[in-house]
């Protein structure tokens, strides 16, 4: 899926891009602060994938329906 | 009105203080949850909302019933539970790892369900799950908080800890690493579990995401303020719980055997021999019709489950995580509900840990039993652990009622396998031995030998006095 590898690409270039600070500060607003960003994302990717079974159960609806012997 | 009157014995439970929202104490030896007024509004809304009916009759959440305020220890109180009991509390470090998969599955499954009724998990510890009737069970009644539009999941870096990294650890590395619970009480740091991890794991899309560059963000964007206006849709907290899910799905044990894992197939002795075995245990546990048993050195559990026939409870400890991996799906998908299988090093069980060595308790001090099964385990504990007899009799006699013992003299083959690499200092390991050092806290009630092999079992009732 191309979506996928549009993403796994930028995940790559993020993780090139991050490096390592050494802040014990509060690693959790980190988390929160990533959280935020790759939510979009996979919620992106989780949208398609919910259309994409829509799609595919109609079809397979409609596939059956064929099959069904007519009156 | 008081509230803290006429409470007899009341003591508040030692792994209970972190969260305002209420505690979990004991008065008058039943186990009861108190409810805090800053929390009522929360609480109301699971009640109200259907979340909890919907998660009890799937056997998602412990069930409770609400008890006088009176009950209360303190007076924050807004109501008092009595939550279903659950007979054993184990401890992630305890559980192989399809147990640690199936309580990760649930935590998904019941943030899912929170969220489509208007709420959301506030925490996702590990130690929230126990397993009752052999199925993982959610037992915190107060992680539940209404859910705002917008907010990320605030557990969601304590799921990654508590669940992904040590699983992924597991699958990917070594089952073994679960025990690093033991120093990591808040789950293992991500950036712990990234150093551990085979580099190729960066080429899967959600461990890349949630270990790999989730641990470089956490030092990255530490201490930094949330700016107004970002926020997480709930179909992006749905995509985010879905990668979860698909990721830890997927997720299986590398296949090897382990020395105990394949026992049952390179025993030393003839299948009649094993029958007759079976046989005398089986005896021996219908006398006792025991409440509580620990089957210690259990392997898969072929005598944890005859020993379930007559118990209320089977805890059946092994060393070997691919034994107690096999004993877990195997009760699993039998369904059998009254045998938990965990992962116990009989020499060195789980410690008290944690704030003051009490947040977790020891196995010891997680209960007793009315009889032990120490079926092929002295020979382990005395050659292969250089344990004195009378101090083996004398840890039998601080867990257990009744005890079934099976003795593997040193003419055993198994023995001699176990000497022949080593000096034999073990000059006081004959039965006679034996049967002196537990005398000294046992009562022999029967002894039988095993037909067809030199080992011989032994029923023993503990002496009301000690010496």
């Amino acid at each position: 899926m191309n979506s996928y590898k549009i993403i796994f690409a930028l995940l790559w270039l993020y993780s090139a891009l991050i490096g390592r600070a050494e802040a014990y500060i509060d690693p959790g607003s980190g988390s929160y602060f990533f959280q935020i960003m790759i939510a979009a994302l996979l919620g992106g990717l989780y949208a398609i994938k919910i259309y994409w079974k829509n799609i595919c159960s109609k079809f397979d609806k409609s596939a059956k329906k064929s099959d069904e012997p007519s009156e | 009105m008081n509230l803290v009157n006429n409470c007899r014995i009341k003591t508040k439970d030692s792994a209970s203080f972190r969260d305002p929202s209420g505690f979990v104490y004991t008065r008058d030896d039943v186990l009861l949850r108190q409810v805090n007024q800053v929390y009522e509004e929360d609480y109301r809304l699971l009640m109200k909302s259907g979340l909890y009916n919907s998660l009890v009759d799937k056997g998602f959440l412990v069930s409770h019933s609400e008890e006088s305020l009176d009950m209360a220890l303190s007076p924050e109180a807004c109501a008092v539970l009595k939550p279903e009991f659950v007979p054993f509390i184990s401890y992630p470090d305890e559980w192989c790892f399809s147990q640690l998969k199936d309580a990760a599955l649930l935590t998904l499954e019941v943030q899912k369900l929170a969220l489509e009724s208007g709420m959301s998990l506030k925490d996702a510890s590990a130690y929230n799950i126990q397993f009752l009737r052999s199925r993982p069970i959610f037992i915190d009644t107060l992680s539940f908080e209404k859910y705002r539009e917008g907010e990320p999941w605030v557990a969601y870096r304590q799921f990654c800890r508590h669940f992904l990294a040590p699983l992924t650890l597991m699958a990917y590395r070594d089952t073994r690493l679960n025990q690093l619970f033991r120093v990591y009480i808040d789950g293992i740091p991500l950036d712990l579990a990234g150093s551990l991890l085979p580099w190729h794991t960066k080429m899967n899309l959600s461990l890349l995401t949630h270990i790999h560059l989730h641990a470089g963000s956490e030092n990255r964007f530490a201490g930094k303020k949330a700016s107004q206006g970002a926020a997480v849709s709930k179909m992006s907290l749905m995509g985010l719980l879905d990668n979860l899910e698909g990721a830890i799905r997927n997720m299986k044990l590398k296949k090897f055997s382990t020395t105990w894992s394949e026992y049952y197939d390179i025993t030393n002795y003839s299948e009649e021999s094993f029958e007759n075995k079976k046989s005398i245990v089986k005896g021996y546990l219908r006398k006792l019709k025991c409440g509580t048993t620990w089957d210690l050195g259990a392997n898969t559990g072929v005598f944890s489950k005859i020993a379930s026939e007559f118990s209320g409870l089977v805890i059946s400890m092994d060393i070997d995580p691919l034994a107690v991996e096999k004993n877990y799906l195997e009760i699993r998908n039998n369904k059998e509900e009254n045998i938990l299988p965990l992962l116990v090093d009989v020499t060195n069980p789980h410690p008290g840990c944690g704030w003051e060595c009490v947040e977790r308790k020891s196995l010891l001090d997680r209960g007793g039993c009315h009889t032990a099964l120490a079926l092929a385990l002295i020979h382990h504990l005395a050659i292969g652990n250089n344990l004195p007899l009378d101090r083996i009799a004398g840890f039998f006699a601080g867990i257990c009622d009744n005890l079934v013992v099976e003795f593997v003299p040193k003419t055993d083959s198994y023995v001699q396998k176990m000497l022949s690499t080593r000096k034999d200092i073990f000059e006081n390991y004959t039965h006679e031995a034996f049967i002196k050092a537990f005398n000294n806290f046992f009562n022999i009630e029967s002894t039988d030998k095993i037909e067809g092999s030199e080992r011989i079992l032994h029923l023993m009732s503990r002496r009301k006095t000690n010496g």
